[in-house]
């Protein structure tokens, strides 16, 4: 079945080629710099075998490190097999609004050994999941695609802090990730992008999410050269409830884009999506953030904001929040603001003796840090709120 | 302790302070008192350093060293301190970090070893207990949320907590109920002793029922027109200000 859509996509790109600011989801996005880029053809055989530990999952180059399950502390729960052992529709089922993307589908066409990991039904697991993404590549300029199925059965609760580790920083990451979410589960994703390199990462994140799920997605972009990550949440049963919280800090000429869309598609369900950018030098960001009630979604409770701190003239956010709503009874509410430094507040902490540049740094931190706490993960908390302090201070 | 020569400051164009001259003493306390728009809240925000204001002519010095060119924070160490009339709100900046930032900021500057969280924590809660605040002040951001009664009781704790040379209190009695008017006043003259000095600024006398001026200035129109003791306030309640203009 997987061979099938590879081969669709495969035609998708063909006919589509890269990206252009003609689409929506490209307006402010330059993907200029794609073309420089060609098919890794490193395969996981060749790589140097990684140490891993009981509470990390490896992926090399995007391929499950199956060597790493055999000390993961809680592989008995865990149930693997390879994409192309799937037959089930509704596991391989994605976004159609993905397949209508064409990097989508060139990484759909190109990935090698995808994995599909589920947790039974059932598997409470209150340790932090570490899943340790391992770039190597000995050549500039490789384009890496991976796809990952990931399954959190019925009454399950697992927490998943993802962490790329890079060698050769001029690589294009392609990753596409699906995530279901079944009944009753609660599912904890964090991400923590850290290493200042030049690595251009293109993600499609995409998660359906069942009856009464709780599901959390943090993550903090401090790195990357190019980072722009799309979302898509299919809320498609009752009682269930999305966070994400993301924090993106732009320095240089980093561009960090964010495309988030939350279909309610049932009523009793919630939202809640908080971006938020600091920008120092020529950095740019970018928020198309939508929220779209279907029609009989009743009782929907949505809140979508989009802030953004420019440190620099030179720096540029562009913000596009939006509601699409058909459905009568709902409270849903969006809102953006763009803006410098408060200069009321900088002179409040001079008056107290704290000098510029200091009240400068309290301030963005101050910023920053109204994502990390609301963060549901508090070890991504306290990764991130270093990783803040060295960006501020660097 | 404050001298001020001369002083005259503008905003956007606009002359406000057309030639103060203030002479604050160390042991006393000062009132100033004027209609709105006369250039207190200037006065106050000038002294303090606001770079939103130009200084065009005139000179403030504290204990006989100039700071007219001085950066807001250099005064703030030389020992300035502004209450606010409107304390800003800063989301996400907790008021114990900010506090003993502040502090340490100051003890620094003095030569002095910075003070650790503990023997802060100490301290602050003794200041909250007497300003009927209660510990969990501290783990709120600055000012968010606050009442109005209660960013001026933050105010009082940050001038008590830093104990400056001069406190200039701009309208900080404004919006107050009795209670919070007590509270405060007691803060003040807790703070006020032989080798400080007050500045206040209001438009009434209650917050002077608790606080007793030395000298009483009376400003119209960017000056001080008429200095003298407390008796100057009352005729100031019964009779307003139009009689200055004579």
């Amino acid at each position: 079945m997987i061979d099938s859509i590879k081969k669709n996509s495969l035609e998708f790109f063909n006919t589509n080629g890269l990206p252009n600011k003609k689409l929506e989801n490209w307006k402010f996005t330059s993907s200029k710099n794609f073309k420089n880029f060609s098919k890794s053809s490193s395969s996981i055989n060749e790589i140097q075998k990684i140490k891993s530990d009981e509470l990390s999952i490896v992926f090399v180059n995007g391929t499950l490190d199956k060597d790493s399950l055999k000390s993961f502390k809680y592989s008995h729960l865990l149930e693997v097999k390879n994409l192309n052992e799937l037959n089930s529709k509704k596991l391989l089922h994605c976004s159609k609004n993905f397949f209508n993307e064409t990097m989508f589908n060139l990484g759909m066409s190109e990935f090698e050994n995808g994995s599909y990991l589920s947790f039974k039904n059932n598997s409470v697991i209150k340790d932090v999941i570490n899943i340790k993404n391992y770039f190597f590549e000995n050549e500039e300029n490789k384009r890496i695609s991976s796809f990952n199925i990931f399954h959190i059965n019925e009454g399950s609760e697992i927490s998943i802090i993802e962490e790329d580790i890079k060698e050769n920083h001029s690589i294009f990451n392609l990753k596409l990730n699906k995530f279901i979410c079944e009944n009753s589960s609660i599912f904890k994703y964090g991400k923590s992008f850290n290493d200042d390199s030049q690595t251009h990462s293109l993600s499609y994140n995409y998660y359906q999410i069942e009856k009464d799920v709780a599901l959390s997605v943090d993550s903090m972009v401090k790195s990357s050269f190019f980072n722009k990550e799309f979302i898509e949440v299919d809320l498609n049963n009752i009682g269930s409830d999305a966070k994400i919280n993301i924090l993106n800090l732009g320095k240089k000429e980093q561009h960090l884009d964010n495309n988030i869309l939350i279909n309610h598609n049932a009523e009793h369900c919630t939202s809640f999506q908080h971006v938020r950018n600091v920008l120092n030098h020529k950095s740019t960001a970018v928020f198309n953030g939508k929220v779209i009630v279907a029609e009989g979604a009743q009782q929907t409770d949505s809140n979508q904001s989009n802030k953004n701190l420019l440190l620099s003239l030179e720096s540029n956010a562009f913000s596009n929040p939006q509601l699409e709503i058909y459905a009568d009874d709902v409270s849903c509410g969006h809102g953006s603001t763009t803006g410098a430094l408060d200069e009321n507040s900088i002179f409040y902490l001079r008056a107290r003796g704290i000098n510029y540049s200091s009240a400068q740094k309290i301030l963005i931190k101050a910023f920053a840090k109204e994502v990390i706490d609301d963060f549901s993960l508090s070890s991504l908390q306290d990764i991130s709120e270093i990783a803040l302090d060295s960006w501020i201070d660097g | 302790m404050i001298k001020i020569k001369n002083l005259e400051a503008s905003i956007d164009d606009k002359t406000i302070l057309k030639g103060i001259d203030l002479e604050i003493p160390a042991g006393e306390v000062h009132v100033i008192m004027g209609r709105n728009g006369s250039g207190k809240s200037t006065l106050a925000n000038v002294i303090a350093g606001n770079e939103a204001y130009e200084l065009d002519s005139g000179s403030i010095s504290m204990n006989n060293t100039d700071i007219t060119e001085m950066s807001i924070e250099n005064r703030a160490l030389e020992g300035i301190f502004l209450c606010f009339q409107y304390p800003v709100a800063i989301p996400g900046v907790g008021m114990a970090y900010f506090l003993r930032s502040a502090l340490n900021a100051h003890r620094k500057h003095q030569g002095k070893d910075e003070m650790d969280a503990l023997e802060f924590l100490n301290n602050a809660k003794g200041i909250l207990s007497e300003l009927g605040l209660d510990d969990s002040f501290l783990k709120r951001s600055i000012n968010d949320g606050f009442s109005g009664g209660e960013k001026k009781k933050s105010e009082i704790l940050q001038l008590l907590t830093i104990n400056p040379k001069l406190a200039v209190l701009d309208e900080t009695d404004s919006g107050l109920d009795v209670d919070a008017l007590r509270t405060v006043a007691k803060g003040v003259n807790k703070f006020k002793n032989k080798d400080n000095s007050v500045l206040i600024i209001t438009h009434y006398q209650r917050l002077l029922n608790y606080i007793k001026p030395d000298v009483v200035h009376l400003m119209i129109d960017g000056k001080i027109v008429e200095s003298g003791d407390m008796s100057l306030v009352e005729k100031v309640e019964k009779d307003g200000y139009s009689w200055l203009e004579k």
